[in-house]
């Protein structure tokens, strides 16, 4: 825990929650049902630092980038800005946005169509208040910044004329263009050319040791997440089910969805028929009641359908939302790792 | 068409890689042979050669892998030898003999081909005989139609003496085999999971027994865990019911645990065809050498990767010579000017088209690219 | 700069002739017509001739003078229409879309009872409180039928606006900070910008055929002389019973031409924000010449039998190394 403290915490987010009310197909009128897309989740976001989340569709990653980012408001929770506290319900301000930005996933949507690279660049320097030319400079370091060189080359082609890794880089340049302590970047290669997908992550990592950077890397690629990230969070169903500083998650996995979704991952030396086989699943439905992976876990218990594990640590810097680790102490909040429910009512709204 | 006028044709086709088919009894082993397809878009000045040159072959149950990036052409090429490519999309030449089976029982197999074929012709073989499975089964699956209906809509166009209960039953089968529950017959499409979704597409391509099914990215779409479900089913498939599989993918690590053999594309043309483990073990291609590095790995030490630099070629603006030789960190003179042939090695099975193992006058080949290929797993496909 | 890549299919040339055409004549309609439109000093009810290209009235107005005069009024009174119902549209359309909530309820709201009254009655009432000099003017004319006009245009526009909406460039717009109405106005208007266009001519249209048939059934000014006045008189004289057919066929067809025209102008559009409709890209003459099939089949890729040996071709290198 000692090494965790070192680096300066530029955001931090405690005990963050968001509800979805959803309609049941098949019922127009009344039931509602509520999806707990991001349930508890508490991270920090450290200078210099990558923190990858890793998870499947469904597991709410995208939905809490969107809540750091601030552009969805959380149900529960708070984010605290270098040590200043952010009022949920508070308007977004235009500070919040120049200090915390987000990369999307797809690098051809996320730029219009119709404007040149330099709209996409320029603008958002004119509303964080740089003159007309003062932008057009800036913009010219951002695209050095993620090495589009020379950047005149680029400032006055329009989207479809460049290539997805291009375009990529483009967008991270425009989130950083304005100056940000945060970046967040969601599933920023998966849209990408195999070969180019190393180039954006080393980008990445230069940003975060050049011009310390804090970066949240959400991603569904545990080995890029291996490759990339300083802390490792996988998340399923809207919370955190294991967190490790380093590798330790990824070499040493202890919880069985982080063990499944290795296991999972292509790799040559490890044979088709050794494929875990877990059978049809819908991953839209979760267990409402306990653990929420015990549908489909192999090592499942009684208590696991009925109580919600805690996260236990399972080592150093580790920890493992299960109940497999129950002789082990709790992790504490401190470690980026949400509380028993209930236990975080003090800090929440 | 003839067997022997296939051998002449592939006879013709030595030296641009197509081995020549097995005569006499090992014929009926060839399930598809494509000579020097070429597929363009549009036509005069503003065509693009989106796939250039193509030779390949497939065995009976065999499962070839086609890797390569967007733009290199994979796709291009299954869905024109298939003559499934829309407007603009014109072939340009080659062939694709595929094997109907025998005219008579116990006569020799006939070799039908493609290109050639009229539209009756290509609706009998479809579906029967060479099925689809497309990347995204959401925009496949007519979203108002259950997929009971689905499965019925095949066998009355293709089984017309089949019976309702004979439709059923052959559904819930299929359903079973892709490991779904049968109650799904009656729903619609999007109250299905993407995996789930991709399972009934497999279904529906195995309906009516195919001797070839082609997989387009049929996982690309779908999360990690539920692929590996899926390619683990499809293992046990084809190692049940033997039909042969060309499978599409940007993702090498993947091809080498399901495929027999693989080819690497680049900018329209075969850059390196393999043996899966040999390609993956010791790969010839610095393409193919700079994709497999490109995946950062699950074990280890974590080391700084650099994968290829650049971006892949622009097809209405190919670089001279070999399309590669810009990103290529062992480009010599050559590279720019001639562009290389795909060309035989002296190993089993091994094609690879880069000056670098053809000209030994300039070319010394890297370390890199002349590992020696372990002999227990030489030429062996991880999932038989 | 963007080149614009303009489809030039047949259609799509003529309808931008047709459109050139009567834009012009709306300019110098007027300029080129040989007599006065309210001259009665020639001999009634003349069949067209060499002096009279298009006859003459029963009260003795040359004809041709009237259509060329007529154009002006007729096309003016449209556009007007066009252009404000457009705007309208925009407004309420992409305001609806995008903002959503309760805005989009109300706009919604609005634009379906707009659609649901018939237009033209509520047209003719409307015009019938307008004060009689007011019906001249036409601009009170076309800001009347623009009122009828607008509702369609609305709804078509905020669905694709909220298909817009979702869209990763507006999130991304969102996440700079940047504010609403400039998203509105400077990410999402100009990806509508066919639309926008496929809904003016459509307007535009609309408001030809609601300016004409006030005109036809005497709600307008009958000192304004355009192509449904024309009708009005021709029918007040029982033209066509009469056998004076010179007199209403002009203006009819004029109205006709007029709408030809602009819908071959929306089938440019069409293609243009639809490449596949563009056939693939090969005109007709490319396809004869090469042999290929005059329409594409879907599961039929034609294919191209090369008329003379591409030098690049791979076969050619491979087969000569052998």
């Amino acid at each position: 825990m000692s090494d965790t403290g070192s680096a300066m915490s530029e955001l931090q987010a405690r005990h963050l929650t968001r509800h979805f009310k959803i309609r049941v197909p098949g019922h127009v009128l009344s039931a509602k049902r509520i999806v707990r897309a991001v349930d508890d989740v508490s991270l920090d976001l450290r200078a210099g630092q990558v923190t990858a989340v890793v998870g499947e569709s469904g597991s709410g990653k995208s939905v809490l980038a969107r809540l750091l980012a601030r552009i969805l408001t959380p149900t529960a929770g708070e984010l605290i800005l270098r040590g200043t506290p952010i009022a949920a319900k508070a308007r977004r301000s235009l500070a919040y946005a120049s200090d915390v930005q987000l990369v999307l996933q797809d690098p051809f949507g996320s730029m219009n169509p119709v404007h040149q690279i330099h709209h996409n660049l320029i603008r958002p320097l004119r509303i964080h208040g740089a003159s007309k030319d003062e932008s057009r400079a800036l913009a010219e370091t951002a695209l050095r910044r993620v090495s589009l060189e020379p950047p005149e080359r680029f400032l006055d082609r329009f989207p479809h004329e460049l290539s997805g890794g291009q375009l990529q880089r483009i967008s991270i340049a425009r989130a950083l263009c304005v100056q940000p302590k945060v970046l967040l970047a969601d599933e920023p290669i998966s849209m990408l050319d195999v070969s180019v997908r190393l180039g954006v992550l080393n980008l990445l990592r230069g940003l975060c040791d050049d011009e310390q950077l804090a970066i949240l890397y959400i991603t569904h690629d545990i080995a890029s997440a291996r490759y990339l990230a300083e802390e490792i969070i996988v998340m399923y169903a809207g919370q955190v089910v294991e967190y490790s500083r380093g590798t330790t998650l990824v070499d040493a996995p202890t919880h069985p969805y982080t063990q499944l979704l290795i296991a999972s991952v292509p790799d040559p030396s490890n044979p088709l028929s050794m494929a875990p086989h877990v059978g049809e699943q819908n991953l839209t439905t979760f267990a409402e009641q306990g653990c929420r992976f015990s549908p489909r876990c192999a090592q499942v218990m009684d208590i696991c359908r009925t109580e919600e594990p805690p996260a236990f640590l399972v080592g150093e810097s580790h920890t493992s939302k299960c109940w497999l680790y129950r002789d082990r102490p709790e992790a504490s909040v401190e470690l980026a790792i949400p509380k028993r429910r209930g236990e975080g009512a003090t800090t929440t709204k | 068409m003839s067997t022997d006028a296939l051998e002449r044709r592939a006879a013709a086709d030595v030296v641009a890689g197509a081995a020549s088919p097995p005569s006499g009894s090992g014929m009926n082993e060839r399930i598809l042979q494509i000579n020097d397809f070429c597929v363009d878009y549009g036509v005069d000045e503003g065509a693009v050669r989106a796939v250039d040159g193509v030779d390949l072959h497939l065995d009976r149950s065999k499962v070839l892998g086609v890797a390569g990036e967007s733009g290199s052409g994979k796709s291009t090429l299954v869905y024109g030898f298939t003559r499934l490519l829309r407007a603009p999309a014109l072939i340009t030449g080659g062939t694709a003999f595929f094997n109907v089976g025998p005219a008579s029982e116990g006569g020799p197999d006939e070799f039908i081909d493609l290109v050639t074929a009229n539209e009756a012709t290509l609706r009998r073989v479809r579906w029967t005989q060479i099925s689809v499975v497309i990347q995204s089964a959401l925009n496949a699956l007519n979203p108002v139609v259950r997929v009971g209906s689905l499965f019925n809509q095949v066998f009355k166009a293709h089984r017309r003496e089949m019976s309702r209960a004979d439709r059923r039953t052959r559904a819930i089968e299929l359903l079973e085999l892709v490991g779904l529950n049968p109650d799904r017959l009656q729903r619609f499409p999007h109250e299905l999971s993407g995996g789930q979704r991709q399972r009934v597409m497999i279904a529906l391509a195995l309906a009516l027994d195919p001797q070839l099914v082609i997989m387009d990215e049929p996982t690309t779409a779908l999360d990690v865990v539920t692929q590996r479900e899926i390619l683990g089913e499809l293992a046990e498939l084809r190692a049940r019911f033997g039909f042969a599989m060309i499978f599409i993918t940007h993702d090498l690590s993947l091809l080498v645990e399901l495929a027999d053999e693989i080819v690497v594309m680049y900018a329209g043309r075969l850059v390196e065809r393999a043996g899966a483990r040999a390609l993956y073990d010791a790969p010839r291609h610095p393409y193919t050498l700079g994709l497999l590095n490109s995946f950062p790995p699950m074990h280890g030490e974590r080391q700084e990767l650099t994968g290829i630099p650049g971006a892949p070629p622009d097809l209405s603006d190919l670089p001279s010579g070999c399309a590669f030789h810009p990103r290529c960190p062992y480009a010599m003179e050559r590279c720019a000017a001639e562009r290389p042939p795909l060309a035989k090695l002296s190993e089993e099975g091994r094609y690879v088209a880069c000056w670098l193992h053809v000209d030994e006058v300039h070319a010394t080949v890297p370390v890199e690219l002349r590992r020696a290929v372990p002999t227990t797993s030489a030429g062996e496909g991880g999932a038989t | 700069m963007k080149t614009l890549n303009l489809p030039r299919s047949p259609k799509v040339v003529l309808g931008l002739g047709i459109t050139a055409f009567f834009l012009l004549l709306t300019i110098i309609g007027p300029y080129l017509a040989p007599f006065s439109p309210d001259d009665t000093s020639f001999a009634p009810n003349l069949t067209p001739s060499w002096h009279h290209w298009f006859g003459t009235t029963s009260l003795g107005q040359d004809i041709f003078s009237q259509t060329l005069v007529g154009a002006r009024a007729t096309i003016v009174v449209a556009l007007v229409a066009g252009l404000v119902a457009t705007a309208l549209s925009t407004l309420v359309g992409v305001s609806a879309g995008y903002l959503g909530g309760f805005t989009d309820d109300g706009l919604s709201l609005m634009s379906n009872v707009f659609l649901a009254i018939p237009g033209l009655p509520l047209l003719i009432v409307i015009d019938s409180y307008l004060p009689v000099g007011s019906r001249s003017n036409a601009l009170i004319i076309g800001l009347v039928i623009s009122l009828t006009g607008w509702a369609w245009g609305a709804r078509v526009l905020r669905a694709q606006t909220m298909s817009l909406r979702n869209r990763d460039f507006i999130e991304a717009s969102r996440i700079i900070g940047e504010r609403r109405w400039r998203i509105m106005l400077t990410e999402v208007a100009p990806n509508l910008l066919p639309v926008l266009a496929s809904s003016l001519l459509f307007t535009v249209l609309y408001s030809i055929g609601a300016y004409v048939t006030l005109a036809y059934i005497g709600l307008t000014s009958s000192s304004v002389w355009n192509w449904g006045t024309m009708l009005f008189w021709a029918q007040a004289n029982n033209a066509p019973l009469s056998g004076e057919w010179y007199w209403f066929v002009p203006p009819g067809v004029c109205i006709a031409l007029v709408g030809t025209g602009l819908s071959l102008l929306n089938f440019g559009i069409d293609e243009f924000i639809n490449p596949r409709l563009r056939e693939s890209g090969l005109t007709a003459r490319q396809r004869r010449r090469r042999g290929l099939p005059r329409r594409v089949r879907l599961g039929l890729t034609p294919v191209l039998r090369p008329v003379v040996a591409k030098a690049s071709g791979p076969a050619a290198t491979s087969k000569a190394a052998s």
